[in-house]
């Protein structure tokens, strides 16, 4: 009994922290919306439009109303699940949302795989060979990924791989000739090709995804491997890790089997963070290989004015922070023992 | 487990890859485009460059003009034309042979609907039609149709018929299917709902397929179409916003038309011969306004130094590279009236002398800059010309909506822009830099009146000139006003845009329009 009330506690608690998160969050983005000087009436009836237009579209939009007013309006309706219009669009923001998250999702996610696969051992290694020259390599090659601009990075991409070498496909997620062939049922072209059982399109938009994929992937690789590096190497400096040697344990058993167990519960955080950070989309990557994603959708929506859109992104954006934070957490208590407390 | 199949994604995704078809299918056109800003395909209100772009291939008006000859007026959906005694009223005989897309003959009781809905939607581009003095209140007495075959329009009062002619030529007056939109009106919106995004109902070579917002569009052939049927069967306009990936894009073959290249990327694909060049004419002019409200700026010896300090070969040689031609008047080069005048050039002693005579001494000017080329290059070049007559330019660098706000609310000293004309007459640009208020027929702020000019006797012989009914009379009227307003006026004209558009080799007959986006796809075959 007490357990059950203990858990309805918990998720109570998870509930309410979570919906002041987001009312935070929209409440911070609406009023920085409102304060930019960018007017959304010019962006929809251009500079040549007679004044009687401009204040009716002024009208339309609500614009008039007190601040607060407009905000208690937005939630309001947002509570009712109704994410507003995109006047830039057209559409449902809801709409909207689904059609360009998914893109970036997929891109996102395999990006972030990427990143774990060789970031994780890269930062092992690093750890080992402290101060060795594999640590002095992975340094120079986590640096540039962190610190070259992805878009010059990109660009140069494209120029050999795509232009020059002709290994991969260009922008876009799929040559114009395999546009709109399979239907679209999760959003995301490899599963939906895979459903589709059209493996011409899957190739297609796996030879359009390597590149920019390949580029978060590198991104995110310098994050997690520094950070695998420097959590190793705590982890290497523990009594415990002196204990296993003393035992007899091999070198590869005392790294991997000991240090690295310990080490992956701080790397879950670590990774959490790299993924939600992709999942808000990369605005220089979308736009250089004209994906269709969150990143530019919210970025141009801005440019826009489009505050329904850039709310809803946002709104949205904090959302996915807020589950994979969750899910960490979760995950935390199922690998490491202590967190779970008594009684638990 | 996760690792492992982490691993078998990443291994997939690095052996599958296939080397790209590098070539687009033989029966679509692939524009590569900047199109995230497009908010609407209704021809009644679209306005956005690659939006219009996008409605005149499924569009058409009742006139249009020669791009090659832009004095020559052809009908379209209109057959021919009488024009009144007293100058007022058109009367349209319709093309029989016209039909819409849905298979609808093209009467002129759509004509009527179309343009009658322009001005009764109130949409931003309303002022096309109602700056003839017709409004919501006359509209139907203005705008009528006598039968199936006859249009009548009659103008508030006296105007050239070319001026109305080229502004039924515009986007703003394409004319839609009107049985099919009153369909699907709701509430009295004049089918915008239906029309704005995802269907379309127009007569001309292609219909509107599918319309992904800020991602792509989709334009088919419209095989009822009445003139000779176009060359390919699909447009797709693909959104490609980076010049750079542009030109790697159709340089590889995967996109056949490149609409957004830089200078440089044109640099870099001159000597490739999978590639064509097309150059045309663009009526947009770079300019800039001085405020004359500011102390400074009120001397017009100032107003005056300041056109010899801006190094206008230099600019487009160095920073237009192919893209700008120096042009000091206000009517754009092929219009009617256009004038070779460029007085001006770099010269510091002589603009030392004007502001010695104004008796100004050193003095600070502020100007906001959109964050984009060419104008942060126009910003920086101008800057440094001034400073040698001790004029500071303050730049501010601000994003393209805040530059267009603070233009608006006029408070700036300099503001640094563009006008492109919305109709290929020389009444758009006569109208909005000279044209007071008081003299205007709707009583609207004109770019004069937002830098604080009186334009003085120019004003109202600008109006003048738009009433003249004797072309000959008109084009001379409008020389005249070009030079006095260039020595006169606080309006620095520094540019006119060349366009370039690279496509690929076997791409034939596109036509480049004169007014922004008005490019022609209906002709263009790829072999």
């Amino acid at each position: 009994m007490t357990s059950l009330r203990q858990r309805l506690g918990g998720v109570a608690t998870f509930v309410s922290s979570t919906a002041v998160t987001l009312l935070g969050l929209a409440m911070l983005t609406f009023f920085i919306g409102r304060v930019v000087p960018i007017d959304p009436v010019l962006k929809i009836v251009g500079d040549k439009a007679s004044q009687e237009v401009y204040d009716r579209v002024f009208l339309e939009l609500g614009l008039d109303k007190p601040l607060v007013v407009q905000f208690w309006n937005y939630v309001t309706s947002l509570l009712r699940g109704d994410f507003g219009i995109s006047f830039s669009t057209a559409r449902p923001v809801w709409t909207d949302l689904l059609d360009f998250f998914p893109a970036t999702l997929e891109l996102a996610t395999i990006g972030v795989l990427i990143g774990i696969v060789l970031g994780v051992p890269m930062g092992v290694a690093a750890a080992y060979w402290r101060e060795k020259w594999p640590d002095h390599v992975l340094r120079v090659v986590g640096l540039v990924g962190y610190s070259v601009p992805i878009f010059w990075l990109g660009l140069v991409a494209l120029f050999v791989f795509y232009y020059k070498l002709n290994w991969v496909s260009g922008p876009g997620r799929v040559d114009v000739f395999f546009q709109g062939v399979v239907p679209n049922v999760t959003g995301a072209i490899l599963i939906d090709s895979l459903l589709a059982g059209d493996m011409q399109v899957f190739r297609n938009a796996v030879s359009h995804m390597t590149l920019p994929a390949l580029l978060l992937g590198y991104y995110s690789l310098a994050y997690i491997s520094r950070m695998t590096r420097s959590v190793m190497l705590e982890q290497l400096g523990q009594e415990y890790i002196l204990t296993a040697r003393l035992k007899g344990a091999s070198e590869f058993s005392v790294v991997m089997n000991h240090a690295l167990r310990n080490a992956g519960i701080q790397l879950i955080t670590v990774i959490a963070l790299s993924y939600g950070g992709l999942l808000e989309g990369s605005v220089l990557i979308e736009t250089i290989f004209s994906w269709p994603g969150i990143g530019n959708y919210i970025f141009s929506s801005l440019l826009a004015g489009d505050m329904n859109a850039v709310l809803g992104g946002t709104i949205l954006v904090g959302t996915v922070f807020v589950l994979l934070n969750t899910f960490s957490d979760v995950l935390y208590r199922v690998l490491d023992p202590r967190s779970r407390g008594f009684g638990a | 487990m996760s690792f492992l199949k982490a691993l078998a994604v990443s291994a997939l995704a690095l052996t599958a890859a296939v080397p790209a078809l590098a070539e687009t299918p033989s029966n679509t056109l692939v524009i590569a485009d900047a199109i995230d800003d497009i908010i609407t395909l209704d021809p009644g209100e679209v306005g956005e460059v690659a939006g219009v772009l996008v409605s005149q291939q499924i569009y058409q008006p009742l006139v249009n003009f020669n791009p090659e000859d832009p004095s020559d007026i052809v009908g379209v959906l209109a057959e021919s034309w009488t024009v009144s005694e007293d100058g007022r009223t058109l009367t349209f005989t319709m093309n029989p042979n016209a039909v819409f897309a849905s298979g609808n003959p093209v009467t002129a009781y759509d004509a009527e609907y179309s343009l009658r809905r322009v001005v009764q939607m109130g949409s931003r581009t309303a002022f096309i039609i109602t700056q003839f003095g017709i409004d919501t209140d006359n509209v139907e007495e203005a705008i009528r149709a006598t039968d199936a075959n006859t249009l009548v329009i009659t103008a508030g009062d006296t105007y050239a018929p070319s001026f109305l002619l080229y502004c039924l030529s515009s986007y703003a007056a394409g004319i839609v299917d009107s049985k099919l939109v009153q369909e699907h009106e709701v509430d009295g919106d004049f089918g915008n709902a239906w029309l704005k995004q995802d269907n379309s109902a127009g007569s001309g070579p292609y219909v509107l397929t599918r319309w992904d917002p800020k991602q792509s569009i989709l334009l088919t052939r419209n095989d009822n179409y009445w003139g000779e049927a176009p060359g390919v069967e699909r447009l797709f306009i693909q959104q490609m916003p980076e010049s750079a990936t542009q030109r790697l894009a159709l340089e590889r073959g995967d996109i056949d038309i490149a609409n957004k290249l830089g200078p440089d990327d044109f640099d870099a694909i001159e000597n490739n011969e999978d590639i064509a060049i097309l150059e045309g004419r663009s009526a947009t002019i770079y300019y800039m306004g001085l405020n004359v409200r500011n102390e400074n700026l009120a001397h017009p010896e100032v107003v005056e130094a300041l056109k010899y300090l801006v190094d206008y070969e230099g600019i487009a040689d160095n920073i237009g590279r192919g893209t700008l031609a120096v042009h000091q008047t206000l009517v754009p080069d092929g219009f009617l009236g256009a004038l070779d005048y460029t007085p001006y050039s770099l010269d510091v002693e002589r603009a030392r002398q004007l502001l010695d005579e104004a008796g100004v001494g050193p003095f600070t000017l502020d100007t906001v800059v959109w964050n984009v080329p060419p104008y942060t290059d126009f910003a920086q070049a101008i800057q440094a010309t001034m400073a040698e007559a001790g004029v500071t330019l303050n730049l501010e660098v601000v994003d393209g909506g805040q530059w267009l706000d603070r233009y608006r609310n006029h408070t700036l000293d300099v503001w640094m822009g563009l006008w492109g004309p919305d109709y290929p007459d020389p009444h758009s640009n006569a109208k909005a830099f000279s044209v007071n208020r008081q003299d205007a027929p709707d009583g609207s702020d004109s770019l004069a009146d937002r830098f604080g000019w009186d334009a003085g006797p120019l004003s109202p012989l600008a109006m003048e000139a738009v009433r003249e009914q004797d072309t000959d009379t008109r084009r001379q009227m409008y020389e005249d006003i070009q030079r006095v307003h260039t020595d006169t006026s606080p309006f620095l004209y520094m540019f006119q845009e060349v366009r370039r558009v690279a496509t690929r080799a076997d791409v034939q007959g596109l036509v480049l329009g004169l007014t922004f986006s008005d490019d022609r796809y209906g002709g263009v075959t790829k072999d």
